[in-house]
């Protein structure tokens, strides 16, 4: 008697292969080859480090609306001047080289590192810190003239920290932005300084072009104000938001929408926000895990997906997942936007009134659209948009009136409130299919443009606060959950690496430049 | 849809007992049919168009259909519309689009079709044949002008009349594309009897809904707006209309159905 071993059977993988990209080990910051599969409808990256292992992420947390999203992808525009060269390939080249695919919409000048606060979650590490930098105002003009040179005439200027209002430049720096050609100045804050200082709130309120405030504002709970800032602030947001209102200043609200902890408040925040006299628009971010953050799990955490479906969600009679449409002048998974009109209770999602994709489909749609209405509706689903501003106006004037409506809606348009989505990429997350067409850029003193995520994830910003402040600093590692073991807490409140001494230009262990024989 | 000149004579029949014309059409709008250009694609694939082929659209309006498939199908247009204001818009535009020698406008009514006999390859009539008061002549019209074994292709609002309710009824009559929609059956039965073999129909019911939905959300855009067209326009009603719209939609009361036709 013979006995048959059953035939062996081939098992199908459980994810679909999807694409072959380039990133960086978290911990190390050297450049590997990843790849991006989709599992049980998600989006994830997967990579390994010859040194330190494989890790994986969630890169998207809705695989249908991750495919849907790609059609609304504007071909790139060339910025007028680049400021490196391509040597090392993406992402070690920063910036802008001539590979990059896209100008720079929003320049992003940090004018410190030192903060009132010293929050739990803050990408840029800042704090009460005594080894830090502050811009003077030539290099804060030599980074606006690297941007007025790449842009022309640049539509917005952020200036940010640290805490740009205790800068005692910032408002020399608003004007200088202004002085320059920029046509916007955002200015992002914690709030604190517009709630205790009313004359710094009339001082900016004084410029023939106000600045938008982008201020912090995560939520309504106390405990939401501990976890994240540190610090009870819901008063201090509360009188800035009033202060700013009164001196006829708008503001975007910015929340940081940690998991597990303010995610149920977001519906509320937009409810307050649109009765609040201030408040123009609101700003979503998934907590970015860059720089200084609470532990976090890569396989869970949030990403736009979450935050879209969690607005439709929690305001069902006002939002729908279909009324968010991707931004399509950086890469479209990046960045989603919406628009209201508001009168009171009533509410409507500007999309529902006309067929953007009709406009800012690229790839699929061949009619050529109205280009009138299409370059209006770049201008409204762009990061240049900034509600309250003329620019802004004429472009929601624009699209509307490509709606049919009568010219009567074009005036309550001046009432349409905006709201982001904005995913940034992080240490575990980074792909460098989306960084090369990133179209928000920090600008650095020494005249460079480096797109926000290869800032914040591959190790220039501890280049440059080390450039600018004369003072080692460590490279950063997320402060992940499989990480722990290995991670050092730094000076700052973030993580490090033991093995990660100085030195943050990182190497390439892609398989670039080797051959089989 | 065309309901861009609101003092045409199918719009008027329509809306008999609607608010005035220039509402409804503020309501409706001009921009398109259910389904959007990806429809029509659709449509134009069932239809297998060939590179130079001459195409009639029926109800052409702003001319999008046309100038999609002069581009994108490389066939010649004729398209007819009962609005002079329209007609010579859509002249205008592609004159700028540079398909001046492949798509003409002219001005005609459904009923008589400016074309000599046996003139097209193929008709498209997109959410318009339910507007027409006189169904089997417009049928007869595109037979007629149809070369033999040319197709037609339309898309519309069926509905189901023996189903509706009284909340339904009077919404018929006052959104223009439901006044005088019938179901499936009767158009396929229309278009038989003037000499048109039906081979294809598809429902597309979701694009009706999401028309209504636009609807919904232009009303509700306008009551923000305040506009004075609209003065004495009884919001929450009209409100209620449309809900019940979407209601009929989603309960396969209403739905938009493609079909494909060819001449015998």
């Amino acid at each position: 008697m013979t006995t048959t071993s059953p035939p062996r059977q081939k098992v199908d993988r459980d994810e679909v292969f999807l694409e072959y990209t380039k990133s960086i080990c978290p911990v190390c910051k050297t450049v590997i080859d990843a790849e991006v599969n989709v599992k049980d409808n998600r989006v994830f990256m997967r990579k390994r480090c010859k040194e330190h292992g494989q890790f994986e992420a969630l890169l998207y947390g809705d695989a249908q609306m991750y495919f849907d999203s790609m059609r609304f992808n504007k071909p790139g525009t060339m910025p007028l001047e680049t400021q490196t060269e391509v040597v090392d390939g993406c992402p070690l080249d920063c910036g802008l080289c001539p590979d990059h695919k896209q100008h720079a919409c929003l320049g992003i000048i940090e004018v410190n590192t030192g903060c009132n606060l010293d929050c739990p979650i803050c990408f840029a590490d800042s704090g009460h810190q005594p080894d830090g930098f502050s811009l003077t105002l030539e290099q804060c003009g030599t980074a606006l003239d690297a941007f007025v040179r790449s842009e022309g005439e640049p539509e917005v200027v952020m200036y940010s920290g640290g805490e740009p209002t205790i800068h005692p430049l910032i408002l020399d720096f608003i004007q200088l932005a202004l002085d320059k050609g920029v046509k916007t100045v955002n200015l992002n804050t914690n709030g604190i300084k517009l709630a205790h200082d009313k004359k710094f709130v009339r001082a900016l309120a004084a410029f023939d072009r106000k600045p938008n405030i982008y201020m912090q504002f995560d939520g309504f709970n106390e405990r939401t104000h501990t976890e994240i800032r540190g610090r009870d602030l819901r008063k201090a947001k509360q009188a800035a938001l009033d202060n700013c209102a009164e001196a006829g200043l708008t503001v975007t609200l910015v929340a940081a929408i940690e998991q597990g902890l303010n995610e149920h408040e977001m519906g509320d925040i937009v409810k307050f926000g649109i009765k609040h006299p201030a408040v123009r628009s609101v700003a979503f971010q998934p907590v970015t895990h860059s720089g200084r953050h609470l532990e976090f799990d890569p396989m869970q955490r949030l990403t736009n997906a979450e935050i879209v479906h969690g607005l439709a969600d929690q305001v069902p009679e006002w939002f729908r997942v279909s009324d968010f449409f991707p931004v399509p002048c950086c890469f479209p998974t990046c960045r989603s936007i919406t628009y209201l009109l508001i009168d009171g209770d009533n509410v409507v999602p500007i999309p529902r009134l006309l067929h953007i994709e009709d406009y800012l489909d690229y790839v699929s749609n061949r009619v050529m659209p109205d280009m009138d209405i299409r370059h209006a509706l770049e201008k409204l689903w762009s990061a240049t948009a900034t509600p309250g501003t003329e620019m802004n106006q004429e472009q929601l004037e624009c699209a509307v009136c490509g709606i049919d409506l009568p010219e009567a809606l074009k005036t309550v348009t001046d009432t349409a409130f905006m709201i982001v989505i904005q995913d940034f990429q992080d240490p575990y997350t980074l792909n460098v299919k989306q960084l090369m067409k990133c179209c928000v850029e920090e600008v650095t003193p020494d005249g460079r443009l480096i797109p926000f995520c290869a800032y914040n994830s591959v190790g220039y910003r501890e280049q440059v606060r080390e450039q600018l402040s004369g003072v080692a600093v460590p490279t950063i590692v997320p402060n992940a959950e499989g990480l722990q073991p290995v991670l050092l807490t730094t000076r700052y409140g973030s993580k490090t690496h033991d093995g990660n001494g100085n030195g943050h230009v990182p190497a390439d262990a892609t398989n670039r430049g080797q051959s089989l024989r | 849809m065309t309901v861009s000149d609101p003092t045409a004579a199918d719009v008027k029949v329509c809306c008999a007992t609607a608010y005035q014309n220039d509402a409804v059409a503020l309501i409706l709008g001009e921009s398109y049919h259910p389904g959007g250009l990806t429809l029509t694609r659709q449509l134009a694939r069932h239809l297998d168009l060939r590179p130079d082929e001459r195409v009639l659209d029926v109800a052409s309006g702003p001319g999008a259909t046309a100038f999609l498939l002069a581009s994108e199908f490389g066939v010649a247009v004729d398209g007819v519309d009962l609005g002079d204001q329209t007609v010579a818009n859509a002249t205008r535009v592609a004159d700028e689009r540079g398909l001046a020698d492949r798509v003409r406008f002219h001005l005609g009514d459904a009923e008589r079709i400016p074309l000599p006999d046996g003139a097209v390859d193929v008709v498209f009539c997109e959410c318009a044949f339910c507007t027409f008061p006189d169904k089997a002549s417009a049928a007869a019209e595109m037979a007629r002008v149809l070369r033999p074994g040319g197709r037609v292709g339309i898309t519309d609002v069926a509905l189901d009349p023996t189903r509706l309710d009284a909340e339904l009824q009077s919404l018929a009559g006052w959104v223009a594309c439901m006044a005088d929609a019938r179901p499936v059956a009767e158009y396929v039965a229309l278009l038989d009897a003037a000499g048109l073999t039906v081979t294809r129909t598809e429902a597309h019911d979701d694009a009706l809904a999401e028309m209504v939905d636009q609807i919904d959300a232009r009303l509700r855009a306008f009551r923000i707006a305040k506009v004075p067209a609209l003065e004495g326009i009884d919001f929450d009603t009209a409100l209620e209309r449309v809900a019940a719209a979407a209601r009929a939609v989603r309960d396969g009361i209403a739905g938009y159905s493609l079909v494909v036709a060819e001449k015998r």
